[in-house]
């Protein structure tokens, strides 16, 4: 008996697009930074910055919060390149719905963005201490990035289904990145001295609301902010997702080469 | 064959991808189980478009499609589980030749078992071994094509849509891949093939539909087509003693009612002393009449041959027929092919 199709999918988008060397460089860079970035700014960021934490301690939430556009970029990707070589048409030229084609990019997103945060855990625990977690804060901290997740991925699978150049695509995300990584809460806290300007976009930054919660669910400091945190990504995922299903209704399945 | 034996029926068929702008229209045709139909075209002229609308990719503007059974406008993946589609445009997975293939059955839900032994006979037969552990991208373009045939063939379906699946490969590896879909048909898979080159649908099609800029201009069997539109053909009989002029102006006579014309021999040629050649529109048809004529003067007829009618030149004699400034030139669209089959020899009684 074989397996359901959008299963099916999933282990094919493993086992197809993702090359060892790609997977290795997406979640050894966070690990690297952890390592690196954080004991290196650990003695030079005052603790008083970052809630009386280490700034190794401080990264560590952040770096796993990250997971969330890895998952959404491998699946964007993925999908990216199914079209440019076709094989979306050819998918959907067999026994496959678009939903369950979508589905399964939305599994495979997740599924790659909870090992991240597994290798995440297991680089940064030895920083913050093995007792740091509760049960609730693992939950939070899993719902939160696959939440972020999906809306990353359902953005990008937009961009996708609207772009007819490989160049564009990678180039607005590449950009879309950066964007997002660094004008969030992922290396630096908001604080009295950050311009107001800057706080401002930060807000408009779903990593932002991703990262304070998991820091907050890693230190044990649940707030009404980080429900709020959790009801924004829940409303982007389902933006996104929605996108990614106009997207995929609308867009013209025929080769882009 | 019984209605059962339908496999594909379209009626007024049509897609436009913009307003009033059709890819294809009033398309009417019918595939039988085990036929292989041909869709015949030039680039452009909507024979993918036609693909992609009876496996479902594309809805239809207008018309209504049957294919097993189904509607296509209602039918899915229920569908799409009978169907085998080798698109034309190169699809690819980033893993070896032989992972490809056996995930693709995966995803077909084709046991592993048969799967494995599938994958060593397509490998086989489409002479991939060498390239078993290359990826795609390592392979040649026709080595990629054969590999893309390859895998579709790796699960069951009823109907198999090749979207010109040749391109790029050479005669031995076209041959070999022809005869086994031949081979296929036979054991009851119906198969629409698309293709721009004559003679691999006249060597392979049960049936060729040719289509021109979104029109079905004809549907019939390669012969019937050539006999139909293969224009004016050249016709060469030897009779064993040179004609006297008096002969020969009176066969220029006879034949020009039948609306043929003599031909003159060609400057620089070298004529048999009984030699005369004539050019007609249905020519095999003369033939039996020449004998006749021959016979009423006592004539002997050592040998008769009429140039070889080809799909080519009914497909340009169609498309002539449909596009000013593009007609066949003069002395027939035959004419290019130059062939002289001897269709009998020694004397007629």
């Amino acid at each position: 008996m074989s397996l359901p199709p959008v299963l099916r999918l999933v282990v094919r988008n493993f086992a197809s697009n993702l090359d060892p060397l790609t997977i290795v460089i997406r979640f050894g860079q966070p690990a690297i930074t952890i390592a690196v970035l954080g004991t290196m700014f650990s003695g030079i960021v005052a603790s008083a910055l970052t809630d009386g934490l280490s700034y190794t301690a401080f990264l560590v939430p952040g770096m796993v919060a990250f997971q969330m556009i890895t998952g959404g970029v491998v699946s964007g990707n993925l999908f990216w390149l199914d079209r440019r070589w076709s094989m979306t048409e050819q998918i959907f030229s067999g026994p496959f719905l678009r939903a369950e084609y979508l589905g399964g990019l939305v599994l495979t997103t997740l599924l790659f963005s909870l090992v991240g945060v597994g290798i995440m855990m297991l680089v940064g625990l030895p920083f913050i201490g093995v007792s740091a977690l509760s049960a609730v804060g693992v939950l939070t901290v899993l719902l939160t990035v696959g939440l972020g997740s999906i809306f990353f991925a359902g953005l990008l699978i937009t961009l996708g289904t609207r772009l007819r150049s490989a160049n564009a695509y990678f180039t607005i995300q590449s950009f879309l990145q950066l964007f997002v990584i660094f004008l969030s809460t992922v290396y630096y806290p908001i604080t009295s001295t950050t311009p107001k300007v800057l706080a401002t976009i930060f807000y408009f930054n779903p990593l932002t609301y991703a990262a304070n919660t998991i820091r907050d669910a890693f230190n044990g400091r649940f707030c009404a902010a980080d429900l709020i945190g959790i009801g924004v990504l829940g409303t982007l995922a389902a933006v996104g997702f929605g996108a990614a299903i106009w997207g995929f209704r609308t867009m013209d399945l025929g080769p882009i080469q | 064959m019984t209605s059962n034996d339908v496999v594909i029926e379209t009626r007024d068929l049509g897609y436009a991808y913009a307003a009033g702008r059709f890819a294809i229209r009033h398309l009417s045709l019918s595939l039988h189980r085990g036929e292989i139909l041909g869709l015949l075209g030039r680039n452009g002229a909507g024979k993918t478009t036609t693909v992609r609308l009876l496996t479902t990719l594309l809805p239809p503007s207008e018309g209504t499609a049957i294919v097993l059974g189904q509607d296509i406008r209602a039918a899915g993946r229920a569908l799409r589980a009978r169907l085998g589609v080798v698109l034309q445009s190169e699809s690819l997975d980033f893993v070896t030749v032989e992972k490809n293939l056996s995930l693709y059955a995966f995803l077909w839900g084709v046991p592993r078992e048969i799967a494995k032994t599938r994958a060593e006979e397509m490998i086989e037969l489409f002479e991939l071994e060498h390239a078993r552990r290359r990826k795609p991208w390592a392979l040649s373009g026709g080595e990629r094509r054969r590999f893309q045939v390859a895998r579709e063939l790796m699960h069951d379906m009823e109907i198999l849509f090749l979207d010109e699946p040749t391109v790029g490969l050479d005669a031995i590896s076209r041959r070999r891949i022809l005869a086994y879909l031949r081979r296929r048909a036979k054991g009851g898979l119906s198969i629409v093939f698309t293709t721009h080159i004559m003679h691999e649908a006249d060597m392979l099609c049960d049936r060729i539909a040719v289509v021109h800029k979104g029109k079905l201009l004809a549907l019939s069997t390669a012969d019937e087509l050539k006999h139909q539109h293969g224009g004016a053909r050249e016709v060469t009989i030897i009779f064993s003693t040179p004609l006297t002029s008096n002969l020969r102006a009176e066969f220029a006579s006879a034949i020009g009612q039948h609306g043929a014309v003599l031909l003159a021999p060609e400057p620089g040629s070298d004529p048999l002393p009984g030699q005369v050649s004539f050019r007609a529109e249905r020519a095999e048809e003369l033939l039996p009449w020449a004998s006749h004529w021959a016979q009423a003067h006592a004539l002997e007829i050592e040998r008769m041959a009429i140039e070889e009618a080809t799909l080519e030149g009914a497909f340009l004699g169609m498309i002539g027929e449909t596009e000013e400034g593009e007609a066949p030139e003069p002395g027939g669209p035959t004419s290019a092919a130059g062939v002289l089959t001897r269709v009998s020899g020694g004397g007629l009684p």
